[in-house]
């Protein structure tokens, strides 16, 4: 309705009227309501002579205009005449303007316009206009060369309004940090402006600017020592504070002077600082930004971020998410395998404990606690102590940990752990049950249906598809791969994952959480099945009807974990053939194929294929078992079918698979005998025609059913050359070897280490003691699966196990226990189990995409898929490229037509001298005729410029008609056609030389055309 | 450089929408909803900085640890002052703490302005404030910080209008916006 008035009111002719209906639509637009289609009006209103118009105009010009807005081509001339204005807010209203409106080409015609506003006498002209001529510069860096001296001269300018040397300061820090060894020559201005000091805002953007131009410059570092001491010392504003502590961090001061007694000084200095931000100031906002600077330092000084190790860890459990996420992405930065336990333990026990966040948490108690403005201090000098000041609350309530936290926090636990190819690992059971955790707390997802269409394109990548738990399964297979001494203990993990009876045991309780899991779990305990201890439940569960349910890439997984299991279960040529081993098998086979029928008209083509496939061969397997005679006698020993003891776990069984570096394959050599190009065998036609006309022949029935069951045949049918059968019996061996070699951890270890663990883990609240297990009657669920699965081959103690009976204990206490454990473990170092990790397999030497976190394969490729532009980003990666101080090889539109307005006249000038040269010469030879030719040929000329064949015919004319001296005629007419600005007076052939770049295409006819003419 | 400012009330209701880069008008909203329903869950006892809302974050800074972009928009700054949040998204150049001084110059300045400002009068003046804004920081970068020069830059455009008395307090949303006909045309 408004919209609707809004509209008629605009298109009226009264100024008033349609200026108010404007503002109301830029009013409207806030909310969301389009207002594209007024970008018309907005033009008229704009054209107004009245500022009050002029100003609702541009302000609906900012909010409305896009990238794409037609009008923008005639504002431009209206921002021009603006910027020409003799009243100051009249050409306040452009200025603020054109940063949001702005375009490569317009900035290159306002550019002229905008110069000459530098030395306005006001300054807030001048100031605005320095921003405007910077955001010029991002649209069209060309236009800051022109613009740069200017700004030089106001910034050097020491009675310059210190309003506009500031604003010229944040420009230059904005272009600063691009291009600082342009602005090294500014050093000693900014440096007393430093010294001076005044302006807050102004030092702190000097700091920083001096922190990205003393790696440059090391003799700075020398130079902004003391200012920068006695400003820490001295100042009463936390930000100016923090700035300077943040620029000597980052400015490489601290390595600069270390080793004197200055550096001792000062690095103790902004040290205890930052500290004392951390835990005696009671002020949140510093605890961020402090963790914010250590975060920058902890690449370069792990040794300085690691002293404050303690509170650092404190905050992972603050109450407030954005200093969480602030700590773990320090902590990520300074994990390494002693503090990697407690680091860990530390975020485990907030997933487990937290509540799950609701989204509708109600904000009533947010509001009204503050009524009114609360000016602080009057100048922007105000302490920011002071001004920062806030009520300070904390709830005891454990705080509800949002989704995407709970995801960070898992994705930051699998981030440390698997750094390095997991360097910093030293325990991989834990390692195992912690993804075995993380696996129950993983959020619930909302896998949308055309999400699950999309994931069948990438079907068989481990990709984080949004979903955690994928990557937790990531981990979990990884390891089974990479590491094989906890191979077993990896699988025994799996089979507890993989279990349906255990589904509710494993999995959170509620929602969808880490299903994703299930589809590395389904590919482990297919690969691995000779480990299963359960290969009964297991398969039991991998047909279980829920399974249909799963997500088709998962369900395809699965379909090939079946057959893998079976071959694992039903393999065994030692055991003799008996009725029941036969009984026993028909009934697993049939419930195997009575799974997979209905699958084979299952919508996700991959599922369809595989159980089409696996249905065929199981069927043949079912008929195998059938048609074998069992031995009616015990002590007989009958083989079993061939087919289910070679032919199947041959399809399976080969090579160790083994992790393989991204970029591997490219590497391998091009064998040197390679022949893509000759044809194997030259008589394909012939051979398939043959082949066709043979299975029509030999389509008899009972051969194929003869030749499947025959034991003789069977051993030809399988895949599999002699060759590779011999490799299959060597690396079996060899991985039971492996296994045991992992074993060799004398009794008299194990015992110790199983009494050292308990000596360490006596007070940590992640480990249960069996004993006092026992005794209180509580015990994990994890716990019993690993109890009963294990028998009494592993050594249960060995492995921590989280506890899931926190509620009982203290929290405090338990954190206190956390930070004292982690001071512990810097001074006594756990014996290290010598793991061997495979790291990935590659030709020659690494890639640098393959050299950091190789096992995690998604980094790499998160970090390729970076180039992608930030929603809100303004880029100014074309100024990196533009240098200040040399020229440019481009030159602007201003320069070049300063240059070219000179050129321009210097080529006139040499033409008229010519001209009156050759009229004078001419009149000299032929008088009468010159004029009158040079019109003909004039007209004629169009033609010459058509075609060549043309040019002739008009140059046969010129002959007859021309008379005696005709060679010479025709250079002068031709030459007069071309020179545009004459008259019809002839102009000599020697001005070639000043004619310029841009007619070089006609002249280049014209000497072409000269031989056709003197030939005929 | 700082990339948006943005006002709105306990209501998400937006009173001030400043962006300095050309934004879709449907991606302004999303992002507003997202930083509103962030800003929202917070107790006051929590520090003015805002996780990045996942519209920001999705093509910014990812897990790894790689040197961060001075172009990315970084930092979510808020202060809530009684009904109202104001908000600066900027990047990593700028000072966090600095700019948590920035907005409080702007609200000041705002204060002295209309004496004792309230968000009535924000609705009313949508210009005066749009005004204010821009003797601040202009394309995204501060020209001014100091207050008496904003007030007085201000002030030089344009008498600035006082908050009707008879309007009462009933005024917040658009409710409000349909009775400020009167106060628009009267200028």
């Amino acid at each position: 309705m408004s919209l609707k008035e809004c509209k008629k009111e605009i298109r009226s002719n009264d100024m008033d009227l349609k200026s108010t209906a404007l503002m109301k639509l830029t009013y409207l637009e806030m909310f969301g309501h389009d207002m594209s289609w007024a970008s018309f009006n907005v033009l008229e209103v704009m054209s107004s002579q009245k500022y009050r118009h002029k100003r609702t105009a541009y302000l609906a010009a900012v909010q409305s205009f896009r990238r794409d807005t037609e009008v923008l081509m005639l504002a431009e001339n209206q921002l021009k005449k603006d910027i020409t204005s003799p009243t100051p807010t009249v050409i306040s209203l452009p200025l603020m303007a054109i940063p949001h409106v702005i375009n490569p080409s317009m900035a290159n015609s306002i550019l002229s316009d905008l110069l000459p506003r530098l030395t306005h006498s006001h300054p807030a002209i001048r100031k605005k206009t320095v921003v405007t001529l910077y955001r010029l510069a991002l649209v069209y860096p060309e236009t800051l060369r022109p613009a740069w001296p200017k700004i030089k001269e106001r910034l050097l300018d020491e009675r310059e309004d210190p309003s506009v040397t500031a604003a010229i300061v944040n420009v230059v820090c904005e272009l600063g940090w691009r291009r600082p060894q342009d602005f090294l020559s500014l050093a000693p201005r900014l440096f007393d402006l430093l010294v001076e000091g005044g302006n807050n805002w102004m030092a702190i953007k000097i700091i920083k600017l001096f922190a990205t131009l003393t790696p440059l410059e090391p003799r700075l570092i020398k130079k902004l020592l003391p200012p920068l001491t006695k400003i820490i010392k001295e100042t009463t504003a936390m930000s100016l504070l923090y700035e300077c502590i943040n620029g000597i961090i980052q400015g490489g001061i601290l390595d600069g002077v270390e080793g004197t007694a200055e550096g001792e000084e000062i690095a103790r200095l902004c040290v205890g600082k930052l500290r004392g931000m951390m835990v005696i100031e009671e002020d949140v906002n510093l605890k961020y930004v402090a963790l914010l600077a250590f975060e920058k330092i902890v690449q370069s000084h792990p040794h300085l971020v690691s002293l404050h190790q303690d509170v650092i860890l404190e905050c992972i459990d603050d109450a407030d998410i954005s200093i969480r996420m602030r700590a773990l992405d320090l902590v990520v930065g300074m994990v390494n395998s002693d503090n990697l336990m407690a680091i860990v333990g530390r975020l485990m026990r907030q997933l487990r404990n937290a509540p799950i966040a609701s989204s509708t948490e109600d904000p009533a108690n947010d509001r009204g606690r503050q009524s009114g403005v609360v000016p602080a201090a009057d100048s922007d000098d105000s302490d920011a102590e002071e001004s920062l000041r806030r009520a300070n609350q904390t709830s005891n309530q454990a705080p509800p940990l949002p989704e995407d936290y709970r995801i960070c926090v898992i994705r930051r636990i699998l981030e440390m752990c698997s750094r390095d190819t997991y360097a910093n690992i030293t325990d991989f059971d834990w390692y195992i049950d912690v993804l075995v955790q993380l696996v129950r707390v993983s959020p619930a997802t909302k896998l949308s249906p055309v999400m699950v269409h999309d994931e069948l394109s990438d079907f068989g990548i481990p990709e984080s598809k949004g979903d955690v738990s994928y990557e937790i399964g990531y981990e979990l297979q990884n390891i089974a791969v990479r590491v094989k001494s906890v191979r077993r203990e990896a699988l025994e993990a799996a089979q507890s994952l993989i279990l349906v009876d255990r589904r509710a045991q494993m999995f959170p309780t509620s929602g969808n959480g880490g299903q994703g899991v299930l589809e590395a779990v389904g590919w482990m305990v297919g690969e691995y099945a000779n480990l299963l201890t359960q290969p009964d439940g297991v398969m039991t569960s991998l047909l279980h009807p829920s399974t249909t349910q799963l997500p088709s890439h998962t369900l395809a997984v699965y379909l090939q974990a079946i057959p893998k299991v079976f071959a694992g279960m039903a393999g065994q040529d030692q055991i003799s053939w008996t009725p029941e081993r036969r009984t026993l098998i028909s009934l697993l086979l049939a419930r195997i194929v009575h799974f997979l029928e209905p699958l084979t008209t299952h919508p996700s083509l991959e599922v369809q294929e595989r159980a089409v496939e696996y249905l065929e061969l199981m069927r043949l397997a079912a008929e195998a078992a059938s048609s074998t005679e069992t031995g009616t006698d015990q002590s007989d020993f009958i083989d079993p079918p061939l087919l289910l003891t070679q032919a199947i776990p041959a399809l399976f069984t080969g090579l160790e698979l083994n992790p393989v570096a991204p970029g591997a394959q490219r590497k391998v050599p091009l064998p040197e005998d390679l022949d893509l190009d000759t044809p194997i065998n030259s008589n394909l036609q012939y051979l398939l025609q043959r082949a066709d006309l043979e299975t029509i022949s030999d389509a008899d029935e009972d051969d194929v059913y003869q030749a499947y069951n025959e034991r003789p045949h069977i051993h030809s049918e399988a895949p599999m050359t002699a060759a590779e059968r011999l490799e299959v019996s060597k690396s079996e061996p060899s991985s039971y070897q492996n296994a045991a070699e992992e074993e060799y951890l004398d009794p008299d270890i194990l015992a110790r280490r199983k009494a050292e663990r308990r000596e360490r883990y006596k007070d940590d609240p992640f480990y249960i003691d069996p004993e006092r297990d026992r005794d209180s009657g509580v015990s994990t669920p994890l716990h019993n699966i690993l109890k009963s699965s294990n028998g009494d081959e592993l050594d249960i103690d060995s492995i921590p196990i989280m506890d899931l009976d926190l509620e009982s204990k203290d929290r405090g206490f338990s954190e206190q226990r956390g930070r004292e454990e982690s001071t512990r473990a810097t001074v006594k170092r756990k014996p290290r189990r010598n793991f061997e990790i495979m790291i990935d397999e590659t030709l020659g030497l690494d890639e640098p995409t393959s050299s950091r976190g190789s096992s995690r394969p998604d980094l790499v490729r998160s970090s390729q898929a970076k180039g992608k532009k930030s929603l809100l980003e303004v880029d100014s990666s074309g100024l990196g490229s533009l240098s200040l101080e040399g020229d440019g090889n481009s030159k602007l539109d201003i320069e070049r037509r300063e240059a070219e307005e000179a050129e321009m006249a210097k080529a006139l000038k040499e033409v008229e001298r010519l001209r009156l040269e050759m009229q004078r010469a001419a009149e000299r030879i032929h008088p009468k005729d010159a004029p009158l030719e040079g019109t003909l040929v004039k007209r004629k000329k169009k033609k010459t410029k058509t075609a060549p064949i043309v040019s002739a015919e008009v140059a046969g004319e010129v002959v007859e008609g021309g008379g005696e001296v005709v060679t010479k005629k025709k250079k002068k007419k031709v030459k007069t056609g071309e020179e545009e600005q004459a008259d019809g007076g002839p102009a000599g052939a020697v001005d070639e030389g000043v004619v310029k770049p841009k007619k070089k295409k006609k002249r280049r006819q014209v000497l072409l055309d000269e031989p056709v003419a003197t030939g005929s | 450089m700082i990339n948006a400012v943005l006002v709105f009330n306990n209501s998400g209701q937006p009173r001030l929408t400043k962006f300095y880069t050309q934004l879709e008008t449907s991606v302004q909203q999303r992002l507003i909803s997202e930083i509103f329903t962030l800003v929202s869950n917070r107790p006051n006892s929590s520090c003015n900085f805002l996780p990045l809302p996942p519209l920001l974050a999705s093509s910014s800074k990812s897990s790894t640890p790689t040197t961060p972009h001075n172009d990315t928009p970084s930092l979510v700054t808020y202060r809530h002052y009684a009904t109202l949040y104001f908000i600066i998204i900027s990047t990593s150049t700028e000072s966090p703490l600095a700019l948590l001084d920035l907005i409080q110059v702007f609200v000041e300045a705002l204060d002295r302005l209309f004496e004792n400002v309230c968000e009535l009068d924000l609705i009313f003046n949508f210009e005066t404030l749009h005004a204010t804004l821009s003797e601040l920081i202009v394309g995204g970068v501060v020209v001014e910080t100091q207050l008496d020069k904003v007030v007085d830059g201000v002030k030089a455009q344009g008498r600035v209008a006082k908050r009707p008395v008879n309007e009462g307090k009933g005024a917040l949303g658009l409710g409000g916006f349909g009775r400020g006909d009167g106060v628009w045309a009267g200028r």
